[in-house]
């Protein structure tokens, strides 16, 4: 975008470039550095030996598992249904599930909390991955219905012309053709239930349901504010992430750009 | 994006109507298929929705079993609570501010990373990373980074602005721009990956021609760059003002909503009432307004885009 011809303005450009970077990078040193403060990796080492810390990511991982899962099914089925076949009053329901959108998630905690304790769900992993899977799904089918809606209806309608019906359709062609947008789908959901904080903090009480978002509150009340544990146990919740990311970087960058256009 | 979709979906129902009558039964019925999004999602949604607006009209601890019904005097009191007002303003004054320093980073990033520039993909990692990092996970870490013997202040002193350091989250007057500077840290990356594919898109024979015409990085970068990526402007404006009336994990988190709620957002009072408090009817009351604003917003900036669109 920017033309530099000139040496000078070529390193003037990366000084730029790179004085605007560094604020970024600085929490990051901040956290890491001062994870080894005191007595350096003996904090990792403290924090991993506090009892049940591995249970928090096991958790983390069933609940974002069973949002991806639940996220994943019924979105595909009514991405389909939106796109390719007859409803009445189709759009209707398309726009009932679009105000969803906008809703903010501190509006269901308390009936979401009277209900679950009515029903006996709650402190169990469904308490969380109800809301969570039902807040991203109103996104998730706009985004694989926009997708479906580009396929050809003439694949659709020879496949039927073959003898296969809906639910063939649905299994032989949706399925497969769909994954560029399913990835989509899968991170920005997974990033959504693993990262958030109210719904386990709300919904979930005892101690070996609790998730990584909950991690910090934890450690303060175990090691009494003593800050370098604190922030041991916080770069230890962050690794998982950090590895995914750079692991399938574009997949990331796809997948939260596409969460993000609303 | 959501409105050319829906008149995508009208022009091929128009097209159907008119090019071939096609059978109805070659389509199957649909309803099977999106029931079970419609359950979970809408069901649960507007099941909750519903729920609130009756509770919003009670006086309620949340455990007593015959909660006295006050019809709409918790929406009487909304207006004159200035608590309420307060955590308005801070929305408002949060989204302009993040809102504009996250487009101008982000178009600026966007252009740099265009720019044949070294070390490109290490940068783009480093300002993305935060965007998949959880808020309740680096709080901790903000909250030493800003305290009055911070790393922060370390820094001002050591770059020579020593006379700015202190108490950053400690007092009213600060605590705010902290919250906000931890946002733009958080969300920069994602403007800037958005900005970085709109700006791909982006005809090169054109930015050529500019520059035959004598146009500079700066001229370039506001007659032709800008105003290609407006699109992707709009949605970010949307995004952010929802995502505004959201916010909840990092003031909550850092500043716990004060000093004298100064970091007082609608979530975070929400949740002090209704959890914390226990004025559940009140908070109910709080919930719907806040689900009004974020509808209204919507609709707003949806229509404004709309309208920019249209003119061009």
């Amino acid at each position: 975008m920017f033309e530099v011809r000139s040496r000078r303005n070529k390193i003037l450009l990366q000084l730029v470039a790179t004085a605007f970077v560094l604020p970024y990078l600085f929490p990051l040193i901040v956290m890491v550095s001062g994870s080894l403060a005191g007595h350096g990796w003996k904090n990792y080492a403290d924090v991993i030996q506090v009892p049940g810390f591995f249970r928090f990511f096991l958790n983390s991982a069933i609940i974002a598992a069973g949002v991806i899962v639940l996220v994943y099914g019924v979105t595909m089925l009514a991405a389909y249904g939106f796109a390719k076949l007859h409803i009445r009053g189709r759009e209707v329901y398309f726009w009932m599930l679009l105000a969803c959108l906008t809703l903010p998630e501190v509006v269901l905690l308390t009936p979401l909390f009277t209900t679950t304790q009515q029903v006996g769900l709650y402190d169990t992993y469904w308490s969380v991955i109800l809301p969570l899977a039902a807040l991203q799904v109103p996104f998730a089918v706009l985004l694989t219905r926009n997708f479906i809606k580009g396929l050809p209806d003439e694949m659709f309608e020879a496949a039927r012309v073959d003898g296969a019906n809906s639910m063939r359709g649905f299994l032989y062609l949706v399925i497969p053709l769909t994954k560029p947008i399913a990835a989509a789908v899968l991170i920005f959901t997974l990033i959504g239930a693993w990262n958030n904080y109210l719904m386990p903090l709300v919904f979930l009480q005892s101690q070996e349901m609790q998730t990584i978002t909950l991690v910090p509150q934890f450690f303060i009340g175990q090691f009494s504010n003593d800050q370098t544990r604190i922030l041991a146990a916080a770069v230890l919740t962050a690794i998982p992430e950090v590895i995914a990311y750079l692991c399938l970087q574009g997949l990331f960058e796809r997948g939260l750009s596409a969460g993000a256009i609303k | 994006m959501t409105e050319t979709m829906a008149r995508k979906g009208d022009t091929s129902k128009q097209a159907a109507g008119g090019r071939m009558p096609r059978p109805r039964r070659l389509q199957a019925p649909g309803l099977p298929w999106i029931l079970p999004a419609l359950i979970l999602s809408v069901g649960l949604i507007y099941y909750c929705i519903l729920y609130t607006v009756d509770i919003s009209t009670l006086n309620w601890d949340g455990a007593s079993p015959d909660p006295e019904s006050v019809g709409l005097a918790n929406y009487a009191r909304i207006g004159r609570d200035p608590v309420f007002w307060k955590a308005v303003t801070h929305t408002v004054i949060f989204f302009v501010v993040t809102f504009s320093v996250q487009t101008v980073l982000g178009v600026l990033f966007a252009v740099l990373m265009h720019s044949k520039i070294k070390l490109a993909i290490v940068y783009k990692v480093i300002v993305f990373v935060p965007v998949v990092l959880a808020p309740a996970i680096m709080a901790p870490v903000f909250r030493q980074m800003y305290a009055a013997d911070g790393q922060f202040n370390w820094v001002l002193e050591h770059i020579g602005l020593g006379f700015l350091a202190q108490p950053w989250i400690g007092q009213d007057s600060t605590a705010l721009a902290v919250i906000m500077a931890i946002t733009i840290w958080q969300w920069t990356g994602l403007t800037f990956v958005l900005y970085h594919a709109a700006m791909s898109q982006i005809d090169q024979s054109m930015l050529e021609a500019a520059r035959i015409d004598g146009a500079g990085n700066i001229r370039t970068l506001v007659s032709i760059i800008w105003p290609s990526v407006r699109g992707t402007t709009v949605a970010l404006a949307i995004l952010g003002a929802i995502g505004a009336l959201k916010t909840f994990d990092v003031p909550w988190l850092v500043t716990v909503a004060g000093p004298n709620n100064a970091t007082q957002f609608l979530g975070t009072y929400i949740y002090q009432m209704t959890i914390q408090l226990a004025h559940v009817g009140y908070g109910a009351a709080l919930s719907i307004i806040l689900l009004l604003l974020a509808l209204t917003m919507a609709i707003i900036l949806q229509l404004v885009g709309r309208e920019k669109k249209g003119l061009r």
